[in-house]
This record gives C-alpha cells, structure tokens and sequence, in this order.
C-alpha cells in the first residue's frame, strides 16, 4: 500500500491510565481480533506482563481500518513499555512512530509519566493525540483534565475524544484522528535502505527476529542486509507482519512496520535503535537516536547451588536473546563462588530477569544487593568505573568517589507533600523546585543519588502518598561524594558479597542496622558468630550471633528410625538451600538484607 | 546379634486411649471395647508368630495407654505371651486408670517394671495438656505398684511446656524425685503438626530456656542419684530400661500390633497405624530392606544417643569395617571442632556435642 494509507503510532500513557485496554479495543473495532479470541491486554505476551500489568517486550501489530472517507488504511501500532525503566525502548518505539495516542485518566489527570512519556513523543516530532479516558467513571472530570494538558503540556485539547476504553465509547473517534492527524510515512522508496530496528526478539527456530520501521527504501526477502552498529551481515530469510498473528510477506515497503528474520544467532548483532540498511546499496548515514543501552543498576546473580553455574549461564543467553539491554559477565565471589554480574535498566528490570529465571528456568538464585555505577578517580590519576562495591580500590588509593545524581519529578497531591519532601530528605536529596500545577496538585523536583532511590524508594514514595504520587527520574550525571565502602564480616572474615558503598555519614547507623538485621536473619550454628561493620578495616558495628545450644530429638526409640531420619535430610535440605560462607551458612535473603533496614527502625 | 539370630526384644503396641493428650500424634483411637476385642484377636493371630518362641530379654508394651483395656482384656493380651521368660517386662500405664485389680493382673504375668506417664506435677500443666490425673492419683498408682511388689518404676516427664517456667519445671520434678522412681525420662516438648497443640498453634518454650531447663536437668537429676544414661533418660544404677537401651545398641526387635515397628535382620517395618488395615491382615507390614550404608548410619544414629557412645568394637564386629573408616573425614573433622570425643573403646558425643546432636548427625548423611 503506498504511504498515504499507512499510519504508524503508538499508545502512550502513564501506569494504569488504560493504554492497554485501548489497545485491546481498537484491535476489536479493526476487527483484526476476534471478540472471542480477545484476551485482556492482548498485546502484553509474557505471563509476567499480564500478571504485573505492565509492558515489558515491544510489539507491533497491522490494522486495517476503513475510514469514514470510504478509503482504507494501515495502522501499525507499536507498543511501548509502561515503565520508567524501559525509557530508552520508549523513545525507539517512538521513532518508528509518526503520531502518539496520549491517553490521560479523567479520573487522575496528568501525571509524571504522562509529561515524561509525551516530552519523549516530542524529542521524536510525533504528532500527538490527546484523548481522555474513563469519562464513564463518576469521579471523571474531562474539562478540567484538558485544561491541565492544555496548562502543562501546552497540547491542545478542544477536539480530544473523551472515552471510555473499557466501554468503548467514542473509540471510533480516536481511530478518525489517527486517520486525519497523524501524518503520513514521508520516506524515499528509491532510497538506499534505512529501517530502524526498534525491538528483537529470539525465536528457538529461526533465530532472532527483529522488528522495523521502514524509513527509507524497502526490503525483500533475499535481500543482504546490515545492522549498521553492530556491522553484522545477513541475508533476509523471512519478513512480514503480525496482524497479531504473523503474516509473511514477500516485502516491506518504505514507511511499513514489520519482522525480517535472517538466521540470526545473537541478539548483540540486532541492538534496539539500530539502523538496518542494504548491504549492497548502503545508506551513507544510520538514523539518529541510536545509544548503547547502559545498565543503571547492576547485582551478582549467583547459583546456590554451585553446580547450576552452567545452567546460569545458559538461561542468561537464552534471556539476553530477548533482550538486548540485559548484560552480564562472570564473576567470582569469595563467598558466593562463581556467579555473573548483571546490569540491568533499573529495578523493576532487574527483578523481572530474576524472577523469569527462577520461574522459566527453574533455578534457585542468591542476588546481591544491587548497586549504581561508581565513578572512582585514583590518586593516578586514572578512573575507573565500579559497579560491585567488593571491587573498590583500597581507600589510599583513591582520590574520589563520584556517584550518579537522578532528577526526579514527583507529582503530589498537596496534602502528601510533607511526607514526600522528608522521604527525599531523608534519602540525601537535593530540594530544587516545586510548581503548583493546578489545584491541589504540585510538581516537586528533586536531585536524588540513583543509588538512594534504586532499592526501596518508589514503595515508600507509594506509601507515603497512599499511592497519589507519581515519579518519573533521568540521570543527570555523576558528583563527587563522601562515599565508603562499608564491608561486613562474619565469625572475623570478610564476606564481599555483603560490602556496600554507602555515604560516610550514614555509616554509623546503616552498620549498626545490617549487623542486626543479619542477626535476625542467619539461623544460631554451631559456635557463635560475631557480625561485625568494618570501614577500612575499622569496626564500626558488632552484634553476635548466638551459638545453637541445642539441637536433638527428644525422643528416639525403634520405631521412630525413619522419623528421625526425615527430619535430618529436612534439616540437611534445608541448609542445602543456604549459602556456606567459610564456616557460616548463610540463608539468600541475607544478601539482599543490606538494603532492607531503611527508615522504619531511623524513624 | 547376626542377621541370622531370631531378636531377643519384642514391642506391642496398644493403640487405644480413654482420651487424648494434646501433645501426642502417635497412633492412637479412643477405646471402645467391641474395637479392642476385634483388635486382640488380630494380635492372638499375631502373636502365633512367637509361638515357639521361650525366652526374649526384654518386652515392652507401649502406647496408647495399655491400661485402657478392660481387666478381662489386659489378661487377655498378657497371655498371648505368657509362654515366653523375660528378664525384663515393661508396661506403660497411666496413673488414673491403675487400680488393685489390674496390677495384680500384671504381676501375675511377670511384669516387672512399669513406665508411668506423670509428665507434670503442675494442675494447670496437666490440664493444658488434657491429662486427667493428679498428683495423689499418682502417689497412689506407685504405692499400688510397689504393695504388689512391682519396684522398678519410671515415671514420664515433660519440659519446654508452652508457658512453663523453671520454677513449674523445679516443682515437677522434685515431686518425682519425691516417689523415689527407679528410672526417670524427661523429654522437651514436640509441637507435632497432627496433635491438638500443633492444630491449636501452640509452641514450646524458646530455645534459651529450653535449652536452660535441659542444662538444670542434666545436673540435677544426677545429685538425686539419678545417672543420665541417654539424651532424655536418667535412672539409679543398674535400672536403665534394657529396653530402650536394645535399641540404642541397634538390635533386632519384634513390632507387634498397629502403629508398631520392628527390625528383623536387615530390614525394618513399620505396621499400619490404622487399625482396621491392622485387623484385616494382622501380618501386613511396610517393609524397609536396609543397604550395609544404611544400617552404619543408623546404628550410629540411635548409639550416639547414649551417653557413653558408640561400641567401636562391636560396630566392626557387626559390619566388618571400622566406623573410623566409613567415616574417616567427617569424624576427624567433629573431633577436630570438638564435638565428638574418642577414649579409644568408644565414640561419643562431647558436652558441647551432646545438645546439638542433629547437627553432628547430619553431617554422616
């Protein structure tokens, strides 16, 4: 179909202001799902994204869509993740868009993500489409919500449709405006190919599948192709679309979003944002935007059970072949043994690959504390960057420290500002700004280390708003701080896989609170052990561990053999699934206790 | 004490009780006597096992509360094995239900040492654990016991009780060392997941004061002339239950009876807890055949509970390799922590080593 008939966009929306279920419902009125194939949220595939009811993965579909002007169109809709951690993908999935469908909850009006998801569209020149959801609630309030999009964001509102996703009222008229205001694919056929690669993932038989944009000239299959980035080489084997289903074709024409597949063995070969050309007619020029993803949050991911390290291994490749902005690389614990640091896009990331490792590959997993990255200027003059805390040059060595600063913008109803100011307070912000967006409602800015705000911070933003703030968050660089590497030392031997770097002037107290929360933690042995904070080889905190004094079944008589037996190989089992760590063994939540004393006990 | 010999010690097992104690979970029904006819006849047919059987050095007649049965029953289950001498004759009996009658009955058929569940002396102790005995019924039963001649009396006790204190504990067993008791077994409390405290969620005292009541226990008892030969098990000299002790040593035992287990060679078994299985085939048994492994483990297992350890000799003698050798790593290393301790004749559990011996234990697995 040539352009004018083609629409590319997407739905973007903060958490839970119905960008799915619009979605779900503009596949039905295309009639390209079924009603009763229809599952809620249709285009979140993993268990784990329905479950969660977030976007983890990208994906493309083709609508047809018969206007009212009698002609027909082609709508592909991209999604786009729903969380702050895939902001990178966001703005890929975006550039392979002309148009964004901005849904905004007439209940809740504009929120964090909201300016942070349509500041994104923006950067990329998309056209924008307000549209006001849920107005068939009774708290909705449409006027005001336009007034507030058109006060914040500056987006004019006077013919933004008001619906209701769930219902789907007034959804034909999202699909109209997508017709007559997004713009049409403007790009050269004749052109060199340019497709920019904005999502790939892994399929057991034919290897890695990536999705593109076609900017500029088309694609056949047969055709040898090149990822400009990566330099890799390929010939076309297959390409099409999915309408959701797939669909294969002979050809992408310029402006079509679809799937080429090519034998493609690694997914570090089809990095997202990626520019895809021909590779005997090459563009002079990849597409702008594209950036090596760097992880802003890494952890060791160890096997407990030391055997399962290849298997680790395994599930990380198969993991990765999904998903490009996953890294790792081996490394070795003293305590822990041999395992993989991991880098991750951010928490939620970070817990999602956990958690599908555990679930889809059946391992068990001791996860380190998890860290930002460090900037560390040496007395050499040399820096490095440190992204595992038992890595640290020994202090004399080292001239400064730097950590990453985020800004976050926190939107607060006015009666949770104070609970929210002292969190940020507490968590060594930097108050910057605070705007009164509209009645009741403010816009608090505040310059935050990321490593204050990796763990726990947007759980206790939730509950100490009751759930009315919104955070959105971008790095905006590295400053030097008072940082120390605060290590913990069990039964007098140092465990790294418990350091933390922590700021000088919390130390005192965070050591005192790990030292006991691991006391809570690791079961009595056999001797007592001592829990020791130590700065530099300097204790700071010490609490003991009691030895166990008693451990025998009372009663043991012929007939209680097989009882007794049980009970051991349980008690056995039950160790087995800990951690032995020189002499001490060491239950998995432990590693993640260095994080989990915050503020309730500060308080 | 080969796999050839027939075994010198027999158990039966009585699985009623007039009523149930909230600790338990053994295998147990509440008496009714039409149920205990049908279940005497399945052990009379049973018992013909034994048939030829004249001498065992020891029989046990545990429960459940033997002394649940009727006076015509108790006789009834007596002569099933009334052919057969015994050095040692145990029943266990609840000091309620204990009168002239019934004594008589068990002398008359040799019995000759009584195991008597006293398990507190504290009224609201008692009660808590749905025991229906006093103080006085107990003096009673012992006075009963020893009118009939019947000297050699062991009396239950129980520490770690949900809300039980020192003070409780000190009270409970100086009223037992009071009625001059040949043997005394004092167990910790097992929250069992099936009994009535488990259901209710109970739980025993903490680990500190349990662990401080057992430490009093193990001193006082010995200045009362009390020796502890076992982790639960403490008698003047020379009345430690033969027994118990047969199978701490690992002997072969008979099982008798629903809920019972036995050790016949190199196997053991376990006979149905349920009854009406039991009544159907009284000869049906789930059979565990055990490797060489297995029987070092265990004999380790049940002989480290004594307190003077394990026989190294004997363990060669029976297995024909020397545990240091099945063992050589494990052994050292406990040695090494001090845990385990070697006066060349026997291995044995150190003070240290003693309360913590699951630990010890589970390291051989």
């Amino acid at each position: 179909m040539d352009q004018k008939h083609i629409r590319n966009f997407c739905i973007i929306a903060h958490i839970d202001h119905g960008k799915s279920t619009l979605a779900d419902r503009i596949l039905e009125l295309t009639d390209t799902v079924q009603q009763r194939d229809l599952k809620s949220q249709m285009l979140d595939e993993m268990d784990l994204e329905r479950e969660r009811g977030i976007t983890i993965k990208l994906n493309a579909v083709q609508l047809k869509y018969k206007a009212k002007n009698g002609e027909e169109y082609i709508f592909n809709l991209i999604d786009t993740p729903g969380h702050v951690d895939f902001s990178y993908e966001v703005s890929r999935s975006l550039a392979a868009c002309e148009g964004a469908v901005l849904v905004v909850d007439s209940t809740q009006g504009v929120q964090a993500q909201t300016l942070a998801n349509t500041y994104l569209a923006l950067d990329n020149d998309l056209e924008i489409l307000p549209v006001i959801n849920k107005v068939d609630m009774v708290n909705a309030r449409p006027e005001v919500v336009k007034k507030e999009i058109e006060n914040i964001i500056g987006l004019d509102c006077s013919d933004a449709p008001e619906i209701s996703a769930r219902s789907g009222l007034n959804v034909d008229q999202v699909l109209e405006q997508i017709v007559t205001k997004i713009p049409q694919p403007s790009g050269d056929p004749d052109a060199p190919l340019q497709a920019l690669v904005f999502d790939s993932f892994y399929d057991s038989y034919r290897g890695v599948i990536a999705l593109v944009r076609v900017r500029q000239g088309s694609l056949k299959v047969g055709d040898r192709i090149r990822f400009m980035a990566s330099g890799a080489e390929y010939e076309v084997l297959e390409l099409g679309i999915r309408n959701p289903k797939e669909v294969r074709l002979d050809a992408l024409e310029c402006g079509d979003v679809g799937w080429i597949a090519g034998s493609i063995k690694s997914i570090r070969d089809v990095q997202v944002g990626d520019t895809l050309t021909s590779a005997v007619r090459p563009a002079k020029e990849p597409l702008e935007g594209y950036r090596k993803m760097n992880p802003m949050v890494y952890c060791g991911l160890y096997p407990s059970d030391a055997d399962k390290y290849e298997d680790l291994h395994e599930a990380l490749d198969k993991l990765q072949l999904n998903d490009a902005s996953l890294q790792y690389e081996p490394e070795t614990s003293q305590a822990l043994g041999f395992g993989f640091r991991c880098g991750f896009l951010g928490l939620l990331h970070m817990d999602v690959i956990q958690e599908r490792l555990e679930r889809e590959y059946n391992l068990d997993l001791i996860a380190t504390a998890p860290s930002v990255v460090y900037h560390v200027y040496q007395t050499d003059g040399t820096m490095i960057a440190v992204d595992n805390p038992a890595k640290l040059p020994n202090a004399s060595k080292i001239e400064h420290i730097e950590e990453p600063y985020v800004k976050a913008e926190i939107m607060v109803p006015d009666e949770f500002i104070g609970a929210v100011m002292e969190l940020c307070q507490n968590k060594r912000g930097i108050f910057k700004e605070m705007e009164v967006i509209d009645t009741g409602r403010n816009m608090v800015v505040y310059e935050l280390p990321l490593s204050e705000i990796i763990f726990d911070f947007f759980d206790r933003l939730k509950s100490s708003s009751k759930g009315y703030a919104s955070l959105d968050y971008e790095l905006i660089g590295y400053r030097s701080e008072d940082l120390v590497r605060m290590d913990i030392l069990l039964n007098g031997e140092l465990v790294d896989a418990l350091s933390v770097i922590i700021h000088r002037s919390e130390a005192y107290a965070r050591g005192s609170e790990i030292t006991i929360r691991l006391k809570e933690i690791i079961p009595k042995q056999q001797f007592e052990i001592p829990v020791q904070a130590a700065i530099g080889g300097k204790i700071i905190a010490r609490t003991n561990i009691k030895s166990l004094r008693k451990n025998v079944l009372a009663k043991c008589y012929g007939g209680d053999i097989t009882r007794k037996k049980k009970l051991l190989e349980k008690q056995k089992e039950g160790k087995k699934r800990m951690k032995a760590v020189g002499s001490v063994v060491i239950p998995q939540e432990a590693f993640m206790a260095v994080l989990s004393m915050d503020d309730d006990r500060r308080k | 004490m080969t796999a050839e010999n027939k075994p010198e010690h027999l158990y039966i097992h009585v699985p009623f009780c007039r009523t149930i104690c909230f600790y338990c979970d053994f295998c147990h029904v509440v008496y009714t006597e039409e149920v205990a006819d049908r279940w005497l006849d399945a052990l009379t047919i049973e018992a013909e096992r034994l048939r030829d059987v004249k001498n065992l050095k020891t029989i046990y007649i545990g429960g459940g509360t033997p002394n649940s049965l009727s006076d015509f029953q108790l006789r009834r289950l007596l002569d099933l094995f009334a052919h057969i001498q015994c050095e040692e004759y145990t029943v266990e009996i609840n000091p309620e239900s204990l009168d002239q009658e019934k004594v008589e009955i068990l002398r008359d058929h040799g019995v000759n040492r009584i195991s008597m569940g006293m398990q507190s002396s504290d009224p609201e102790e008692l009660k808590m654990m749905n025991r229906h005995h006093t103080m006085e019924d107990l003096r009673n039963a012992v006075n009963l016991l020893r009118q009939a001649g019947i000297e050699n009396i062991s009396l239950d006790l129980m520490y770690s009780l949900p809300g039980q204190t020192m003070r409780i504990l000190k009270k409970s067993l100086e009223d037992a060392v009071s009625l001059e008791p040949a043997h005394i077994s004092i167990y910790s409390l097992t929250i069992e997941e099936n009994s009535v405290f488990g259901r209710r969620g109970y739980t025993t005292a903490d680990e500190d004061t349990e662990a401080d009541m057992y430490e009093w226990i193990c001193k006082v008892l010995p200045a009362y002339g009390y020796e502890q030969y076992e982790i639960s098990n403490f008698a003047q000299k020379g009345k430690e239950s033969r027994h118990n002790l047969a199978y701490w040593h690992y002997r072969d035992f008979y099982g008798f009876s629903a809920g019972a287990s036995g050790k016949e060679g190199h196997l053991r078994y376990d006979k149905p807890r349920n009854l009406k299985a039991y009544i159907a085939d009284p000869f049906t048994r789930e059979e565990i055949p055990l490797t060489r492994e297995e029987e070092r483990f265990e004999h380790w297992m049940m002989s480290l509970r004594m307190v003077q350890g394990m026989d190294l000799e004997e363990f060669r003698e029976r297995y024909g390799i020397s545990f240091t050798e099945c063992y050589p790593e494990i052994t050292h290393s406990l040695i090494q922590r001090g845990l385990l301790e070697c006066d060349g004749k026997y291995l044995r559990c150190t003070k240290q080593g003693y309360p913590i011996m699951n630990e010890i234990l589970e390291e051989y697995l």
